[in-house]
C-alpha cells in the first residue's frame, strides 16, 4: 500500500531533467557495482539453475528438472526448509527483543557505558572463528556446564543438548541470540534520533519510564525496528555459518540450514545447477517475506520524513 | 505489492539478458589465455623459464617442507619455477572446483581419494600413462595395485603420493590399566567388542573413540570381510546383496555404544571437536582408535607410546584390508606444461632429495627407493619405523584392491551417516535403516555414474 | 531527597552488577580465546573451561604466530587485511552514501526500481554468486590481486544503502528545503547537512564493514590464490589441517592478533553512535 501510494504520488510528478541527472549521477557507482557483481552473477546463475552444471564441464541444459525434483522428491530440502524458517521464527524475535533491551539500558548515561558496549559487541565480532566453535561445543557439550546444571536440578538426559537431533537447533538459536551485537547498535543509533524533548515534555506532563517506553520510544523507533527486522530475517533465512561450524547440519540433518545445505550440494557434490534452483527458490521466498512486510509498513512505521 | 513483483520480474528479466553477454566474456578470456599459453609452452622445450602452478592442503609444517622442496627442484632445475598455492583443507577443494570451473586449475594439484573420480569423469586430469611409457616417470618403483588406484578408465590420472592402511591404534597404557592384554592380529570383532567393553567396565574410559561412520572405509572392510565388495563394478549400485551385512554392522557399534563401550555419535562429535591431537588417546584415556596406519605418527607429539595392530577380522571371513592410496598428485588436462609437471613429480616421488625433505609427512612413500632411503638413513623416528613395518605386518591380511571409490561417494558416505545416526539414536531399527541407505545409495550412484 | 538519592544509586549498583555479569557470559570466548592462546600445546584442551593456563607458553605461540606460513610472516597477511580492508570500508560506505541519498532524498525515473533491486541484492546467497563473479574477475584479469577482494564492496553494499535510507527517512524534508533555499545544492545538501546528521548510521556502518571485511573468508579464498595476496582469515586457515598436527597456540594466537583492530575500531567508532552532533530540535 505504502508503496504503491508512494510510487503513484511520484509517477504524477514531473521528473526535472536536473534530479534525473543528479540521481543516476549519484547512483553511479553501485549502478556499476551491480551489474558487474550483481546482476550478471545472478543472471548466469539463474541459467545454470535449468542446467546440470557441476563446475568441471561445460552445462547441459535440463529445463524444469532441477526445480521439479527439489519441489518433488528432495526430501534434504524440506528438511532444510524447516529447519532455516524454524531457526527465523524463534531466533529473530529473541534477538531483537534482547538487542532493543540492552540497547535501551546501554543509552543512559551511566559511567562505563562504552565498556558495557564494547563487552556486548564482542560477540558479533568473533562470531565464525574457531575459538567459538570449540567454546560454544564445550560449553552445551556432555560435559560442559549447561548439562551438568540441569543435571543438579534433577534433568537427566541421554545426549547432551548440541548432541541430541531435538535440542540441537537451540543451540544453534541461542548463539544467534548471543550475537545480538550488530541488532543492538543499530538500535542505539536509532535511539540517538529521539529528541530529547520528547521525553522531558513527557515526563512533566508525570508519564512514567514504561509509558514513555511505549509512546515515545517505540513509535519514534519503528523506522529502524522495521529495518532490523527485515535484515535479520533475510539474514537468518541465510544462516550458514553458525551452523557449519558448531554442528556441520548434524545430528541427524537436524540443523541441516538451507544454505549450508546448498553449499553442500554445490561444492561438495559438484551439484552446481541444482544449488542453482535452491538458491532461487530461496530468493522466491525472502522475497515473498520482504514483499509482505515493506506492504505491514504502512499500518506501524512512522516516519518523520513523510 | 503488485509494483513490486514487476519489479522483481523486470530485474531477473534484465540479469537473464545480461548473461549471454558474460558468457561470451568468459570465453574470449578462457580463449585468449589458452593462445597465450601455447605460445610458452613451445619456448619452454627450448629450455627457457617456466612457471608451474601448485596447490596443495596441509597444515603448517608441510607448508614450510613443501616449500623447501619446490625450491630445491628450482636449484636443480633453474628454469624451472613455481607458483604454490598452500591451503588449508576447509576451502581447499572449493577452491579447487572453481579454478577448474573458469579453466584455471593449478598445473599440478594435489588429489583425495574423495574426488579423483569426479575430476576424472569430467576429464579435468591429464593421463600420465604416456610419460610413464616415456621413461619420464618412473612408476616400477610403486606397487601396480595402489598404483592402479589412480588408475580410471585405462587412464593414469593421479600419481599416488602415499599409501595408507586401516589400523586399530591402542594406548597399551589404557589396556594395561583395564587389565586387557594387548591385542594381536588374529583377534576378532567379538574380542574388539569385548575388550572394549572391559577397558570401560574396569576405567571408566571409551573402549574405542574413533568415528565408525563418518565415512565408509569401515564399512568398506567389514563388506569386503563379508567377501563382497561395497561397491557394483559398473559403480550404478552397491556391490553386495544381502542387507543384513549392514544390519549386523550398525548392530555391532550400536550395542557396543549402548554399552559405553565406543563413543556414540553424541559423545564422538565433541571429541571431534578438539581435533585428535586434543582426543582422549592423547591422555591414555581411551583404549582403541581405528584410523589410518600414519595415526601413530601424527600422536607422537602428544603421545608416544601408542601403538598398532591390524583391524578385527571377521571370524571364518575374509581378508579385507587393502592399501588406499594416502593421496595424490594430478596434472591438469588445461596445463600447458604436462610433461614438465609428470618430470617434477617423479622427482617428488622418487628421488632422495625430495624424500629427505619430507620424512614421510605424506604418508608412508609409495616408492619402494623412497622407503628403502628413507629406513637406511636411520632418521626415522620410533612412530615412523612402526609406520613402514606395518605395511609388512598387514600384506598378508590384505585381500584385492578395490576399484577406485565412485563419483558420488561423498554423497553416498553422507547417505550413510545419516543412516548409521538413525540407528544410534534409536529412531529406526537397524533393518529399515539399511533399506534406506541401500535405497538412497543406488540412487545417488544411479544418477552420478 | 535523601531516600530518593538512595534509590538511585541501589538502580545504579543493580544496573552494574547485571551488565558486569551478563557482560561476563557475552565475553567469556573472548576471555577463553585470549586464554588459550597464553597455554602450550600439550595441555590446551586439558580441563577446557578454565581461563588460567596450567602452563604458560605466550612467547612460544606468539612468536611462532608471527612467523607467519608459506614463506610470509604474518604481518605481511596484516598488511594485506589492512589495504584491503580499509579501502573497501572507504569506498563501499561513500559509494552506499550516494545510492542511499539518491533513493531516499532524489525524486529521479527509477528511484523506486533501483531500490527494489538494492534489497533483492541482499536475497542472493552469495554461494552461488561466487563462481560467475571469479569468472567476472578473470575476464577482467583482476583474480589474484588486492583489488579483487575489494571489489565486491567499493560500489557500495545494499545493507549500508539500506541502514543509511532507513535513517534519512527519519530526517524531515523541510531540512533540505531550508538548505535549498539557502542557495545549497543537492550535493551540497548531502555532505553539509546530511551527512553529519546520519552519522550514527556511517559510523554503524563502518564498524559492520571492517568487521565484514576484515574476516572474511569465502570471497577471498576463491578470488585469490598466492600466498602473497592472502588476507588473515585466509592465512589462519593454513595453520589448521584436521589430518596433521596442528598449532593450535599459534593459531589462538594470531586471532586474538587479528581480533584487536577490529575492537580497536568498535571502540573509536561507537561513541559516534551515541556522541554524536545533537539532533534536538531538528525534530521539532
Amino acid at each position: 500500500m505504502a508503496m504503491r501510494k508512494a510510487k503513484s504520488l511520484q509517477e504524477t510528478q514531473h521528473y526535472s531533467a536536473k534530479d534525473n541527472a543528479v540521481g543516476y549521477l549519484l547512483m553511479t557507482p553501485w549502478l556499476i557495482g551491480f551489474i558487474l557483481m550483481w546482476a550478471i552473477p545472478a543472471g548466469m546463475s539463474i541459467y545454470y539453475s535449468f542446467t546440470d552444471y557441476n563446475l568441471l564441464s561445460a552445462p547441459n541444459w535440463v529445463g524444469f528438472q532441477n526445480y521439479v525434483t527439489i519441489l518433488t522428491t528432495d526430501t534434504n530440502f524440506r528438511q532444510a526448509l524447516f529447519v532455516t524458517l524454524g531457526y527465523v521464527f524463534v531466533m529473530v524475535p529473541l534477538r531483537l527483543i534482547f538487542a532493543l533491551f540492552v540497547a535501551n539500558l546501554l543509552n543512559k548515561k551511566h559511567v562505563g557505558m562504552a565498556m558495557y558496549r564494547v563487552l556486548y559487541y564482542v560477540p558479533s565480532i568473533i562470531g565464525g572463528s574457531i575459538a567459538v566453535s570449540v567454546v560454544w561445543k564445550q560449553i552445551f557439550g556432555n560435559q560442559g556446564v549447561i548439562m551438568s546444571l540441569l543435571e543438579r536440578f534433577g534433568i537427566e538426559q541421554e545426549y547432551s543438548l548440541v548432541g541430541n537431533p531435538r535440542t540441537a537447533l537451540f543451540v544453534i538459536i541461542l548463539m544467534g541470540v548471543w550475537q545480538f551485537g550488530s541488532s543492538m547498535l543499530i538500535f542505539l543509533s536509532g535511539l540517538k534520533q529521539i529528541p530529547d524533548a520528547l521525553y522531558e515534555s513527557a515526563a512533566m506532563d508525570g508519564a512514567t519510564p514504561i509509558q514513555r517506553f511505549w509512546k515515545i520510544t517505540i513509535p519514534m523507533l519503528t523506522p529502524t525496528i522495521f529495518f532490523n527486522l527485515i535484515q535479520q530475517i533475510i539474514n537468518g533465512l541465510r544462516i550458514f555459518t553458525e551452523s557449519k561450524i558448531i554442528t556441520d547440519g548434524g545430528p541427524m540433518n537436524s540443523t541441516l540450514t538451507y544454505v549450508l545445505y546448498l553449499y553442500r550440494t554445490a561444492f561438495t557434490n559438484f551439484h552446481m545447477g541444482y544449488s542453482c534452483a535452491l538458491a532461487w527458490i530461496m530468493v522466491l521466498i525472502i522475497g515473498l517475506a520482504t514483499v509482505l512486510l515493506f506492504k505491514t509498513q504502512k499500518s506501524w512505521v512512522y516516519y518523520e520524513a513523510q | 505489492m503488485r509494483k513490486l513483483w514487476k519489479r522483481t520480474t523486470a530485474i531477473v528479466m534484465a540479469s537473464t539478458m545480461a548473461l549471454s553477454l558474460a558468457a561470451c566474456s568468459g570465453e574470449s578470456a578462457a580463449n585468449s589465455q589458452a593462445g597465450g599459453d601455447t605460445a610458452t609452452a613451445e619456448a619452454s622445450s627450448a629450455g627457457e623459464d617456466i612457471t608451474l602452478r601448485i596447490t596443495w592442503w596441509g597444515g603448517q609444517s608441510r607448508h614450510e617442507y613443501t616449500q623447501q622442496i619446490l625450491d630445491k627442484y628450482t636449484e636443480l632445475h633453474p628454469n624451472i619455477h613455481f607458483e604454490a598455492t598452500p591451503s588449508g583443507w576447509d576451502g581447499y577443494f572449493e577452491k579447487l572446483a572453481t579454478d577448474t570451473a573458469t579453466g584455471a586449475m593449478p598445473d599440478i594439484v594435489q588429489m583425495d581419494y574423495l574426488y579423483v573420480s569426479t575430476y576424472a569423469a569430467n576429464n579435468s586430469l591429464a593421463d600420465l600413462t604416456p610419460y610413464m611409457e616415456d621413461g619420464t616417470m618412473d612408476a616400477s618403483t610403486i606397487d601396480a595395485d595402489i598404483l592402479a588406484s589412480g588408475n580410471i578408465d585405462g587412464k593414469q590420472i593421479a600419481m599416488p603420493l602415499s599409501t595408507s592402511l586401516l589400523t586399530v591404534a591402542y594406548s597399551p597404557t589404557c589396556l594395561e590399566a583395564a587389565g586387557v592384554e594387548e591385542p594381536t592380529s588374529d583377534w576378532t570383532w567379538e574380542d574388539f567388542a569385548a575388550m572394549c567393553s572391559e577397558v570401560h567396565e574396569k576405567t571408566g574410559y571409551l573402549g574405542t573413540s574413533s568415528g565408525p561412520v563418518d565415512d565408509t572405509n569401515n564399512f568398506n572392510y567389514w563388506v569386503r570381510q563379508h567377501g563382497e565388495q561395497l561397491f557394483s563394478d559398473d559403480n550404478k549400485s552397491l556391490g553386495f546383496e544381502d542387507d543384513q551385512i549392514t544390519v549386523d554392522f550398525f548392530n555391532l557399534w550400536k550395542g557396543m555404544m549402548d554399552d559405553g563401550a565406543a563413543a556414540d555419535p553424541d559423545e564422538y562429535e565433541q571429541l571431534l571437536a578438539l581435533g585428535i591431537e586434543a582426543g582422549p588417546m592423547a591422555t591414555d584415556e581411551c583404549g582403541y582408535y581405528i584410523n589410518w596406519n600414519n595415526y601413530t605418527t601424527l600422536m607422537a607429539n602428544v603421545n608416544d607410546n601408542l601403538k598398532m595392530v591390524t583391524p578385527p577380522q571377521l571370524e571364518g571371513g575374509e581378508n579385507g584390508l587393502w592399501m588406499k592410496p594416502g593421496m595424490f598428485f594430478s596434472v591438469a588436462e588445461t596445463s600447458q606444461y604436462k610433461e614438465e609437471c609428470a618430470a617434477f613429480i617423479d622427482w617428488f616421488i622418487n628421488s632422495e632429495e625430495a624424500n629427505a625433505i619430507m620424512m614421510g609427512e605424506r604418508g608412508t612413500p609409495v616408492s619402494s627407493t623412497a622407503r628403502e632411503y628413507l629406513i637406511n638413513s636411520g632418521k626415522l623416528t620410533e612412530q615412523q619405523q612402526q609406520m613402514f613395518d606395518y605395511v609388512d605386518q598387514a600384506a598378508p591380511l590384505c585381500g584385492d584392491t578395490p576399484a577406485p571409490d565412485p563419483v558420488g561417494i561423498a554423497e553416498v558416505n553422507q547417505a550413510f551417516k545419516d543412516a548409521a545416526y538413525s540407528v544410534f539414536y534409536n529412531q529406526v531399527s537397524a533393518e529399515d535403516a539399511a533399506a534406506s541407505f541401500r535405497q538412497q545409495a543406488n540412487s545417488i550412484l544411479a544418477a552420478n555414474n | 531527597m535523601v531516600g530518593e538519592h538512595k534509590n538511585k544509586r541501589l538502580s545504579a549498583v543493580c544496573f552494574h552488577v547485571f551488565s558486569l555479569l551478563l557482560g561476563f557470559l557475552m565475553i567469556y570466548p573472548l576471555l577463553w580465546l585470549l586464554a588459550s592462546s597464553f597455554k602450550s600445546n600439550d595441555t590446551m584442551f586439558h580441563n577446557t573451561y578454565s581461563l588460567i593456563p596450567e602452563s604458560w607458553d605466550i612467547i612460544q605461540n606468539y612468536s611462532s604466530g608471527l612467523e607467519g606460513v608459506a614463506g610470509y610472516s604474518f604481518l605481511h597477511f596484516f598488511k594485506n587485511s589492512a589495504i584491503v580492508t580499509v579501502v573497501a570500508v572507504v569506498t563501499t560506505i561513500f559509494s552506499s552514501l550516494l545510492a542511499a541519498y539518491a533513493v531516499s532524498r532524489i525524486r529521479f525515473r527509477g528511484a523506486g526500481f533501483w531500490f527494489g533491486c538494492i534489497i533483492m541484492t541482499m536475497m542472493i546467497p552469495s554461494q552461488v554468486m561466487v563462481v560467475p563473479q571469479y569468472i567476472i574477475l578473470r575476464a577482467l584479469h583482476l583474480n589474484d590481486t588486492l583489488v579483487a577482494m575489494i571489489l565486491p564492496w567499493c560500489f557500495g553494499s545494499a545493507f549500508f544503502v539500506f541502514l543509511i535510507v532507513q535513517y534519512m527517512r527519519g530526517i524531515p524534508r523541510d531540512l533540505d528545503e531550508a538548505a535549498m533555499i539557502d542557495g545549497c545544492g543537492r550535493i551540497g545538501i548531502l555532505f553539509r547537512i546530511l551527512v553529519p546528521v546520519v552519522q550514527p548510521a556511517i559510523a554503524s556502518a563502518a564498524i559492520f564493514a571492517f568487521y565484514w571485511i576484515w574476516q572474511d573468508f569465502f570471497q577471498p579464498l576463491i578470488f585469490v590464490g598466492s600466498p602473497r595476496n592472502y588476507t588473515i582469515p585466509l592465512a589462519l586457515n593454513m595453520y589448521t589441517d584436521p589430518n596433521s598436527f596442528n598449532n593450535y597456540g599459534g593459531l589462538f594466537a594470531m586471532s586474538v592478533v587479528s581480533l584487536l583492530p577490529v575492537i580497536l575500531v568498535f571502540i573509536k567508532f561507537q561513541k559516534y553512535l551515541v556522541e554524536g552532533i545533537a539532533t534536538d530540535g531538528i525534530k521539532g
